[in-house]
């Protein structure tokens, strides 16, 4: 089989970068710095581009979309995609337009990634109740998966007003979205993706990327059972590729263990402790080092899991300079890209999902 | 050089796309084909030295306006020094949060180019789709008018009102500039409309698609004397009108008319008025709102209505349902190659009973500082 379709992409939250003065970057620096970052990963070879929706101010991106746009005006091939749009606190008529606009721009390059996101600012700063977290997904969801038909819709339901003959513009040209949906770990929503036929995106943030397999084994035959289409299925994790290992460890680890000591705080998490770090990298969902070490890492858990496209969260490690976040996509896109190819066609991979 | 002369130099002219739907060749042009086209206009509008282009936000066949920020953001990336903006955003159906995070992502896209200009919308359809209700069209208006200037004004913002849920101590990013970006009131001709714009101390733009334009010199005056009422400082006036530009006369008005005929008449029946005739769409053009004409033409009316009513910008809307895109394309390059220049040096020569001062938008802070953009 082959295995050039394998798509490899990166995802970023727009974490704000130092400048070469060691100054943190303003937020409308650090936007400028993701298109910079994108524009490379479309020359290198990389995928996809995949853009997080948050409302925190460690994070710049906070109108996926918006930034998206200005990304296809300079990009050419790369597939540009949200990392994930937090639907549940959005309205699906306007992820719709904005994501046909992305689409429009691109020639066709937009890919939605529906979530239900890992955090809950969206929900008060919009005005949904957390208690709503279901029915909100729930209802939503649907009335996204109609919108895709892109025929007028007749809709209602208890989160939004209802429409009555609502056609919405403007359309596409292939006439239907690519749209995947993210996934934390509940068999639930696993199940709800196959059934309206989207596509699955894991999202790994720590421990064994093998424990996920099952997920898509269930997703499978989810599909089977649905009638729908078993699409290839997408994992992403935080990483980081420098020159050497060491390298990589040493200018990603402080600002990633800030970051997530200050977030595992409000969790109820301890600190990390390098210990902790090293062990992710061995064994767990960290994706950091040479390309070499990161490109068998990500070959490692293709085969095991059977993926059909891979992203690494770049943007985990703090407030890093920017340069050596750019260093890291021209990495990513260069070398760790090839080899990853390499190392799949040298032992094929397994799974009947990877297109 | 003289000031007047200076001033005259920097009246603004630009253009304005409702993302209606072209035609190329004869064939009708596809949504995402328009959606491209969008950013190709804006390129040359840039290009032949126009200062601003503005995008509209509708919900209808045959538009695809319908995510303003983001074909602003495609644009920005694609142009260097254009402003960026509206026209208008339909701020009663819009998330004022939402709004502020998508501008103020197009003006660091930009590097500091995005403007934007709020109205009540002369179409309706997003009320419906939206789930709004008409009735409470003005009342909307007013609690996201206030909103909006306040996440713009101040650092961090504590909030409640009737149509959007409460906010405590809530600091938006990416941030605008200190003060936000210029933001301008759109109206249609209602007084109150001109009022309010002049209480919040924003700038005014006037659109102004049918009747003599000169009537709106009342609105003006009202404006000024509410700016001076409310205390604030000067602010620019601006108008935006329906406008094709041709060689030569004869060949515009009947370019605009195969156009204009159709959609107007689609209109009338909408909303209740009268359908066109060709007797009518002669009269706009001569001595009403339609700007269309060779470049000499339509840079008399300009000039006549910039001197009328004290505009500091004028927008021509260039698209319409089905115009060829040559025809549009025509439209940008004459406006910026001929139109713009010819307007400057008339306003130079003789600038009438108004001084176009060098307005620029104010942008003002929290603690009552008028930051000039």
């Amino acid at each position: 089989m082959s295995t050039e379709k394998i798509e490899l992409g990166l995802d970023t939250f727009g974490t704000l970068p130092r400048g070469d003065d060691g100054e943190l970057m303003s937020y409308a620096a650090a936007l400028r710095a993701t298109v910079d970052e994108a524009v490379l990963a479309d020359q290198t070879g990389v995928d996809v581009i995949a853009l997080g929706e948050h409302h925190r101010p460690e994070f710049a991106i906070t109108s996926p979309e918006t930034v998206l746009a200005g990304i296809a005006t300079r990009t050419d091939r790369i597939r540009l995609a949200s990392g994930v749009t937090v639907l549940s606190s959005d309205d699906p008529v306007r992820v719709f337009e904005r994501f046909a606009t992305v689409d429009g721009l691109s020639h066709g390059r937009a890919d939605v990634i529906l979530g239900r996101g890992s955090f809950i600012e969206s929900f008060p700063l919009f005005g949904y109740d957390l208690t709503d977290y279901e029915i909100l997904f729930d209802e939503k969801i649907d009335l996204f998966h109609q919108l895709l038909d892109e025929k007028p819709t007749t809709w209602s339901g208890t989160t939004r007003a209802p429409l009555e003959n609502a056609d919405v513009f403007p359309k596409t040209e292939s006439g239907r979205l690519r749209t995947w949906v993210g996934v934390g770990g509940s068999p639930e929503s696993v199940i709800r993706t196959a059934k309206y036929d989207f596509r699955l995106m894991l999202a790994v943030i720590g421990g064994g990327a093998e424990r996920f397999a099952p997920y898509v084994d269930l997703y499978r035959r989810a599909t089977e059972q649905f009638g729908t289409t078993a699409h290839p299925v997408g994992m992403h994790s935080p990483g980081f590729v420098a020159e050497t290992d060491a390298e990589a460890k040493r200018l990603f680890y402080p600002g990633y263990k800030e970051t997530r000591d200050r977030m595992g705080a409000e969790r109820g998490w301890p600190p990390m402790r390098q210990e902790e770090f090293v062990q992710e990298i061995e064994h767990g969902s960290m994706y950091v080092g040479s390309p070499e070490t990161v490109a068998r890492k990500i070959a490692n858990t293709i085969r095991t899991v059977g993926l059909g496209r891979f992203d690494i969260i770049y943007s985990t490690g703090g407030n890093m300079a920017a340069s050596d976040r750019l260093r890291s996509v021209e990495l990513y896109g260069t070398k760790v890209i090839p080899l990853v190819h390499e190392l799949l066609a040298e032992k094929p991979v397994g799974s009947a999902f990877a297109r | 050089m003289t000031a007047e002369a200076t001033a005259a130099e920097a009246f603004r002219v630009g253009v304005d796309t409702f993302g209606e739907v072209a035609t190329d060749g004869g064939r009708v042009m596809s949504d995402a084909e328009s959606v491209r086209l969008v950013v190709e206009e804006a390129q040359l509008a840039e290009s032949v030295g126009l200062t601003d282009f503005s995008v509209g936000e509708h919900y209808r066949e045959g538009m695809i306006d319908s995510a303003t920020p983001v074909l602003l953001a495609a644009a920005a990336q694609a142009t260097s020094t254009i402003r960026l903006g509206t026209s208008v955003t339909v701020l009663s159906t819009q998330d004022p949060v939402r709004l502020y995070q998508s501008f103020a992502t197009i003006d660091a896209l930009s590097n500091g180019r995005a403007e934007i200009v709020l109205g009540r919308g002369s179409a309706i359809e997003s009320f419906p789709l939206f789930g709004y209700d008409l009735r409470e069209y003005d009342q909307l208006f007013e609690e996201r008018l206030d909103l909006f200037t306040r996440l713009m004004r101040e650092d961090r913002v504590t909030w409640s009102g009737t149509y959007r849920s409460d906010l405590d101590d809530v600091r938006l990013h990416p941030r605008m500039p200190e003060g936000g970006i210029p933001t301008w009131v759109g109206i249609g001709g209602s007084p109150e409309s001109v009022v309010r714009a002049a209480r919040y101390g924003l700038p005014l733009m006037m659109a102004i698609i049918g009747g003599r334009p000169e009537r709106f010199a009342g609105h003006v005056e009202l404006y000024l004397r509410s700016l001076e009422q409310f205390g604030h400082a000067d602010q620019p006036i601006a108008q935006h009108s329906i406008g094709l530009v041709a060689e030569t006369d004869d060949a515009a008005r009947e370019a605009l008319w195969t156009s204009w005929e159709p959609v107007v008449e689609r209109l009338s029946r909408e909303r209740g008025f009268y359908p066109p005739t060709r007797e009518r769409y002669d009269a706009e053009v001569e001595s009403g709102a339609l700007f269309v004409g060779s470049p000499e033409t339509v840079a008399q009316k300009i000039a006549f209505v910039a001197r009328a009513n004290r505009l500091s910008r004028f927008d021509l809307k260039h698209d319409i349902a089905l115009l060829p895109r040559e025809s549009r394309e025509r439209t940008i390059r004459l406006l910026g190659e001929e139109v713009a220049p010819r307007v400057r040096e008339l306003l130079a020569d003789d600038r009438g009973t108004w001084s176009f001062a060098d307005r620029t938008p104010t942008r003002i802070t929290r603690d009552g500082r008028a930051v000039h953009a």
